[in-house]
């Protein structure tokens, strides 16, 4: 944690800096959240405010996802993911390298607080503190402390992490963290994997069958940057506008397919879903299929063209016939 | 007329004698997500997790899609054909804010045109309301005249005394179904002095506060304030949690559908934070995020008392803990300009 | 809030006010390339002679299996073998709309929202200023002016469109240009080689044409960049808020005040409009109009 307090004092001083020096006109980070654990989105253009940068285990939100909504230079602070994500719209031609300046947050895994309850049988708000320690976490309850393997309470899109540490940055705000990469994360999958399709077809019946189509999976996801979704077509109608399951899960394969190549696998889609789906089961497969098919991942070089929206010559080979 | 008491033990025979009667609804949790859901004879394990269910009751009088009527063509034409009738429910363990907000949207539905789907599920419904003993950090019902463990929008309330809940009769359909609930022991002085006492520890555990003494006019006032709303809208992503899963959120679509030549017209929840929400062929009035967010809370906390006489509101905290990105309700309400700072 | 609206209540389909009452297409008549007009009739015999509305009510039309969409009823009251309503193919119900024939059944519910206030226009100077397909909830309230012609003093009428093809209702303009008792006035904001009446947009027309605000009411219907250009001219005129009426258009759904989705502020354009007057829209507590 003490490396979390260094990495936000430089943090703070650099986001100050650059609107002091109108280097940028926005500064996007995280500050304390309302509620006990949680962080909140800092959206500012206000020198003054950049005091309030927080840089701790449950900085969730990929702070990509407001680049397209916003006018002018950004100041971004991001995790690996989500660096990844900032370099994905750079490849879509969303977003200027020139415009944003990428302060990188070396990242060892966040922390679920899903997990948590469910391990402490205790909601977030009954625990005193989450701390980490390397590959320990300790959370005090009324005065005791349990101690649980880290491996056990990351989310599991960190646990197959490949970038804790941003790759294209303007300043790292720490020494790089390894990747965790632990089998663990793909054990949802690979459960689903195992199953006959008729089997996963009775899992997602069940799963999206409380969907409520808020769209928060789309929606804080930074691929997602249409200005009319096709969901919202009315001429014609792709997907029934009511929750029902055939229709959520039209949804979902449709979005998939619309984000493959450029998603990054940072989570935010499963965690912001306020019903539990496990989107990431869906969303980290077609990441693995994109792989696997194109030797391709989201992200990881700036001035790699888009997957499936470019193609050289050679690729029509043996396509056309 | 004296109060009777249940042992916790035997929830589950007053639930199946209910069950009878009615449709007994109980809080259930699949995959972490807690709901109201049909009981299935057996189970109370919610007595030991339960504190609030993630989608509000208003489902089970507001379905999230819900049948309007069918339609089928022959050669004479159409036939409209209404759904049949759903059975009676009785919602076990509602939280009275959750009362609270039922109460507060039936203006909505009765005012001039009455809704006949929603009205006909609420007036053969009983609402069977727990205390809750354990609010949680996003709660701030205190602060919108709401009491963790006492209601007048409920027909019968439970309050949990130790190893027993007393129950109190709220309504005369409360009183009507106890008539017919034997074998109920009667409760003591002392357990009527426990639940008053647990009211009360109940009532002091809200710590969040929200103040909305003279919220409509400041909002009023603040309604022309862009910077203000721009500055209130910026982390919101436009998604419709807050909205869809807040029980005095009522807003609905109606579509059709159509299989040859038969189809059914449905309606569903929409919200108003969804960019398509206004929007019509030539223009659409709050395409920008920031209209969309005020929209919302001036709707909660200005429209609907202008029309109501009530702040659409009742501190459930759900837009708070479920928000993707920690927007806060109270956090922006108390952060309105004292007076207006733009001229209308 | 007013109590339950007794008036309307004997329209409802099986006491439910959802359900649509199945009504025939009689005739079609295209106004411009894309913009018809529809002639009915309820299927029901019984309510097709007592069904009553009033000029600026709206109903919600459905075509079965695609969706319901409201358009304002634009026949008079006062012509009652048939009823009519005029819709602008822009979308999915409107398109499944230009779709159908004579003889196709569609789903009606209503009369919705409120209506023009007769009793307030009663011996006044009227003038109708209205802009394409605005026409339409106008046009209702003309017809029902002049066939009470003698409730009422000079009659104005100023109807622009874009082109001389955007212009509707052409049998309309035709009959009240013959009109000896009204002054009728058409433009357009580009003419064609075979047009020889005026040129301009509907404002500044109106504005030479200078119509007297003493004892007179201004009802104005077009699109919204009309209306915000109008009130200003009509302002200059001498005419006060309060004579000033119009009709205003948001999105709808339900038409009956309760799937919240038509709101300026607390009033709800369903159930307390579509007409309004400028003094009101003033007072509204949004500026969302």
């Amino acid at each position: 944690m003490l490396k979390d307090r260094e990495m936000e004092q430089k943090l703070r001083n650099e986001a100050r800096t650059l609107l002091e020096q109108g280097k940028v006109d926005w500064i996007i980070g995280f500050e304390a959240g309302s509620l006990k654990f949680s962080t909140t989105p800092l959206i500012t253009k206000d020198k003054n405010d950049t005091e309030r940068l927080v840089i701790n285990p449950f900085i969730v939100n990929n702070l990509a996802d407001f680049l397209t909504g916003i006018k002018g230079r950004v100041g971004i602070v991001v995790k690996g993911c989500d660096s990844r994500s900032v370099v994905s719209l750079i490849q879509d031609n969303k977003v200027v390298r020139e415009d944003v300046v990428i302060l990188g947050v070396p990242c060892t895994g966040l922390i679920d607080l899903g997990k948590v309850e469910k391990l402490t049988g205790k909601y977030r708000d009954e625990l005193d503190d989450i701390t980490r320690q390397g590959n320990k976490v300790t959370i005090r309850v009324n005065g005791q402390k349990k101690e649980f393997p880290a491996t056990d309470v990351l989310f599991d899109h960190c646990l197959a992490c490949e970038l804790p540490t941003p790759k294209e940055y303007d300043l790292l705000l720490g020494e790089p963290s390894p990747p965790i990469a632990n089998p663990l994360a793909q054990e949802k999958i690979e459960k689903l994997k195992q199953m006959t399709p008729e089997q996963r077809w009775g899992v997602w019946e069940k799963e999206l069958s409380r969907c409520i189509r808020c769209y928060a999976c789309r929606n804080v996801c930074p691929a997602c940057f249409c200005q009319r979704c096709f969901v919202e077509e009315t001429e014609p109608q792709w997907v029934f506008p009511a929750p029902r399951w055939q229709d959520n899960l039209m949804f979902q394969i449709i979005r998939n397919i619309h984000v493959a190549g450029r998603c990054t696998d940072c989570g935010e889609c499963e965690r912001a879903c306020p019903v539990n789906i496990p989107l990431r089961s869906l969303t980290r497969e077609m990441y693995d299929i994109v792989d696997e098919l194109f030797q391709f991942k989201a992200g990881m070089d700036k001035d790699a063209p888009p997957l499936l929206t470019h193609y050289e010559e050679e690729e029509a080979e043996g396509i056309f016939r | 007329m004296a109060n009777k008491k249940i042992n916790k033990k035997d929830i589950a025979k007053l639930l199946n004698k209910w069950s009878q009667e009615f449709a007994v609804f109980v809080p259930s949790r699949e995959s972490g997500v807690a709901e109201m859901a049909k009981w299935d004879g057996k189970d109370v394990s919610f007595l030991d997790w339960y504190r609030n269910t993630i989608v509000p009751p208003k489902a089970n009088f507001l379905p999230q899609m819900e049948e309007m009527f069918r339609f089928q063509k022959d050669k004479e034409g159409y036939k409209i054909e209404l759904p049949p009738d759903g059975a009676k429910q009785l919602i076990f363990g509602i939280r009275p804010c959750d009362a609270r907000a039922m109460a507060i949207i039936d203006a909505n539905f009765k005012e001039l045109y009455q809704d006949p789907y929603y009205l006909s599920r609420r007036n053969s419904a009983v609402l069977v309301g727990l205390g809750c003993m354990n609010p949680s950090e996003s709660c701030f019902c205190t602060s919108m005249g709401v009491s963790p463990a006492e209601s007048k929008d409920v027909d019968l309330m439970l309050t949990d005394i130790g190893d027993e809940f007393l129950i109190e009769e709220v309504s005369d359909k409360g009183r009507k179904l106890m008539a017919k609930t034997t074998g109920l022991k009667g409760a003591t002085k002392n357990d009527e002095a426990k639940a008053k006492e647990a009211k009360k520890t109940a009532y002091d555990k809200v710590t969040r506060k929200l103040d909305t003494e003279g919220i409509a006019d400041k909002l009023l006032a603040s309604f022309d304030d862009q910077d203000f709303w721009e500055k209130v809208a910026a982390k919101c992503i436009s998604c419709g949690i807050c909205t869809l899963l807040c029980p005095t959120c009522y807003c609905f679509d109606i579509n059709d559908e159509l299989v040859r030549q038969q189809g059914t017209r449905f309606r569903n929840w929409d919200s108003c934070g969804f960019p398509v929400y206004t929007k019509m062929p030539m223009e659409n009035p709050r395409a920008e995020k920031w209209r969309r967010v005020r929209q919302k809370v001036c709707h909660k906390f200005e429209f609907y008392p202008m029309n109501f006489d009530v702040i659409a509101c009742t501190g459930c905290g759900r837009c708070i803990r479920l928000c993707p990105v920690n927007w806060d309700i109270t956090q922006v309400l108390e952060s309105v300009p004292a007076k207006a700072r733009v001229g209308k | 809030m007013t109590a339950t609206d007794t008036k309307h209540q004997r329209f409802f389909a099986q006491n439910n006010v959802y359900l649509p009452h199945i009504a025939v297409i009689e005739k079609i008549i295209e106004e411009t390339p894309g913009v018809r007009t529809f002639h009915f009739n309820f299927k029901d015999k019984k309510l097709q002679k007592e069904f009553s509305f009033e000029s600026g009510q709206f109903g919600e039309y459905s075509v079965f299996g695609i969706g319901e969409a409201p358009f304002c009823i634009s026949s008079s009251p006062t012509r009652r073998d048939h009823i009519e309503f005029t819709a602008q193919r822009v979308g999915r119900v409107t398109n499944a709309l230009h779709r159908l024939g004579v003889g196709a059944e569609i789903g009606f519910r209503g009369p919705y929202g409120n209506s023009f206030p007769l009793d307030f226009l009663k011996g006044k100077n009227l003038v109708f200023v209205g802009g394409g397909i605005g026409l339409a909830p106008l046009r209702s309230l003309i017809w029902n002016v002049i066939d009470n012609r003698k409730k009422y003093k000079n009659i104005d009428i100023v109807y622009g469109a874009r082109t001389p093809a955007d212009l509707c209702f052409k049998y309309d303009l035709d009959a009240w240009g013959k009109d000896k008792s009204i002054k009728f006035v058409t433009t357009v904001d580009r003419g064609d080689e075979s047009w020889k009446g005026k040129v301009g947009v509907v404002p500044k027309i109106l504005e030479e044409i200078a119509p007297s605000a003493k004892n007179a009411v201004a009802i104005v219907c077009g699109p919204p960049i009309m209306i915000r250009f109008t009130f200003p001219v009509l302002t200059k005129l001498g005419f006060t808020p309060e004579q000033m009426l119009t009709t205003l258009e948001k999105r709808m759904k339900c038409g009956i005040g309760k799937c919240g989705r038509c709101n300026i502020g607390n009033i709800y354009v369903c159930r307390d409009g579509p007409v309004f007057s400028y003094a009101q829209i003033k007072n509204f507590v949004s500026s969302e109009y």
